[in-house]
């Protein structure tokens, strides 16, 4: 058995309030193998941003965040590393893609200066002709037909579409052990989605990259992911490999985020059990899915 | 740049700008070609001509002490042009390097910034200009020093805000993704974010720099004799009104277009770059 690219033991975050601390995730434990593609699936506020937002160190520096629990980066505890360790890991070992694309490029500078900018982080000193080379390669790898004027013209004048696959071969222009795909495609419509993700899979299957990917639209989630964690509440709830959960969902919430989704065949949005207690049951998970089972 | 100064010629306002400016600052710069009497500048008497109303060659007339009033009124502005300079080169970096701090960092560091800058912000301009020059002498060195001390609150109070929103921006987010440097995420991701309006208040405070300047001279507070200043030589001659009108109404006139065109080029490069406030 290799060490798990990314393992969170217990993990629980609260942040601490003027009234006392509110508690936002009450121990999850989850993990990805190498090249294994896991989706964590919850409704909005579930807790599943702060977990990736956990897992790259950027809720640890907030002064209200309590946080407990292990994450571990390649079999290395994470609380462990020192602060400059710890983020040397960013940007090179791990990376992240957002919801909105167009926004996560600054709109003042050409395309090619951030991407030479991502390509130092893993190469110092990298000189304009060879990050130039490596650029248009990473963007032809997305399927960008004319990679010089892409590199050459700013966020606002690409498409949302175009800069999703911009944000897709920066974050994996370092070769990353680890991304985290936090609601990509949320922004652009179903068409340019299902294409960039189509890509985006062929491309982290090439890389052996691991993918934690965050979304709460199924659809894309049955598409893309190998293994799915639900998160309710920031309790997992049901946990399994993505066939067998969404045939036979063995957890209330989990039915009920099922029969949420809206069908082409159906009368539109369905009636939801006004009685969520049965939400909170206990994890629900899989044969021979549970974590223990897997780590073993 | 190129395309911003071709915009600025089509608009009729902002050519007009840009035409009131180009005259002054070409006089200030060659000054010593186009006045007919480069020595009037210090201390320097001719009674035979004392107070004559605009003749040739005297185009504006003559002050008190018989010096030509155009080469005077022209190598103000020369005094003026590098006042506006250096208070803006010292106020602006200083303003917009906290600003940003304040912005970015939040916590207690933006408390003390930006809790310091209210208490500058808070002393009314010219008072507070005022009484650094009692305090220290009235000289051109310390005139700068005190409108500089008065400017840059300004410009952290408007640099803070941008910064403030552009921190929660997605492209700042994605720079500490990838482990860009608290300096780096500052001045190369949201500084160049700020620049438009940055560059608008400029444009737009050059002609108030100048004005203040004038106002302290007026006061009697700054730039001394023999030294021409525009807002002394106005304070001057406001005792001789209305008999020696031109005494008073060039210096004045001359302050009017000046911060008219900084004026006109600043609303038109607001719109231009699309800065509201």
């Amino acid at each position: 058995m290799t060490t798990p690219t990314l393992k969170i033991e217990n993990l629980t975050l609260g942040f601490k309030t003027w009234s006392g601390t509110a508690k936002v995730l009450h121990g999850i434990s989850l993990h990805i193998k190498k090249g294994e593609r896991v989706a964590l699936v919850g409704e909005s506020g579930s807790g599943k941003s702060v977990t990736a937002r956990i897992v790259l160190g950027m809720l640890q520096q907030l002064k209200s965040a309590r946080i407990t629990g292990s994450v571990e980066f390649e079999g290395v505890n994470l609380e462990t590393l020192k602060p400059a360790s710890r983020h040397a890991l960013r940007g090179t070992r791990m990376s992240m893609i957002f919801q909105d694309p167009t926004s996560s490029l600054n709109p003042v500078y050409p395309i090619f200066t951030q991407f030479k900018e991502v390509l130092e982080r893993a190469q110092p000193g990298i000189t304009n002709e060879k990050a130039r080379e490596r650029a248009i390669s990473a963007l032809a790898d997305v399927a960008i037909n004319e990679p010089d004027r892409v590199l050459d013209s700013y966020a606002f004048q690409l498409s949302g579409g175009m800069n999703q696959r911009v944000m897709i071969a920066m974050a994996l222009a370092n070769n990353p052990a680890l991304l985290l795909a936090d609601e990509p495609g949320t922004a652009l419509d179903v068409t340019v989605q299902a294409q960039t993700l189509k890509l985006m899979s062929a491309l982290v299957e090439k890389h052996h990259t691991s993918v934690l990917f965050i979304s709460h639209n199924l659809g894309v989630v049955r598409e893309f992911a190998d293994r799915v964690y639900v998160i309710y509440k920031g309790n997992i709830v049901e946990q399994g490999p993505t066939g067998q959960l969404f045939d036979d969902p063995k957890h209330p919430y989990t039915r009920a985020l099922l029969s949420a989704v809206p069908r082409i065949t159906g009368g539109g949005i369905p009636d939801l059990d006004d009685d969520p207690s049965g939400f909170t049951a206990p994890l629900a998970t899989h044969d021979g899915y549970s974590e223990r089972e897997l780590l073993a | 740049m190129k395309k911003t100064l071709v915009i600025l010629t089509r608009n009729p306002l902002s050519l007009i700008g840009l035409i009131l400016v180009g005259l002054v600052v070409l006089s200030a710069v060659f000054a010593d070609f186009i006045t007919p009497f480069p020595e009037h500048v210090g201390a320097v008497v001719d009674f035979s001509n004392f107070n004559k109303p605009p003749q040739w060659p005297n185009i504006f007339g003559t002050d008190l002490v018989g010096r030509d009033l155009f080469t005077r009124v022209v190598y103000a502005y020369r005094i003026s042009l590098i006042l506006g300079i250096v208070v803006l080169a010292i106020a602006v970096p200083v303003g917009v390097a906290i600003g940003l701090a304040a912005g970015y960092l939040g916590g207690w560091t933006e408390y003390l910034l930006m809790r310091i800058t209210d208490v500058f912000l808070s002393i009314p301009p010219l008072v507070l200009a005022m009484s650094v020059m009692g305090l220290l002498e009235p000289t051109l060195t310390n005139g700068m020093i005190a409108v500089t001390v008065m400017w840059w609150p300004w410009y952290t109070r408007l640099v803070y805000n941008l910064a403030r929103s552009e921190r929660e921006e997605g492209y700042v987010l994605a720079a500490e993704v990838i482990g860009a440097s608290k300096l780096h995420i500052m001045f190369r991701e949201i500084l160049p974010n700020c620049v438009p309006s940055i560059l608008t208040k400029m444009t737009l405070d050059f002609g108030f720099v100048i004005l203040i300047a004038s106002s302290l001279s007026f006061l009697g507070l700054g730039v001394q004799p023999p030294t021409p200043d525009l807002g002394s030589m106005v304070a001057e001659g406001a005792k001789y009104l209305p008999d020696s009108w031109w005494l008073t109404v060039f210096p004045g006139l001359a302050i009017l277009i000046a911060v008219f065109g900084f004026n006109l080029i600043g609303d038109a490069l607001r719109e231009i770059l699309g800065v509201d406030q």
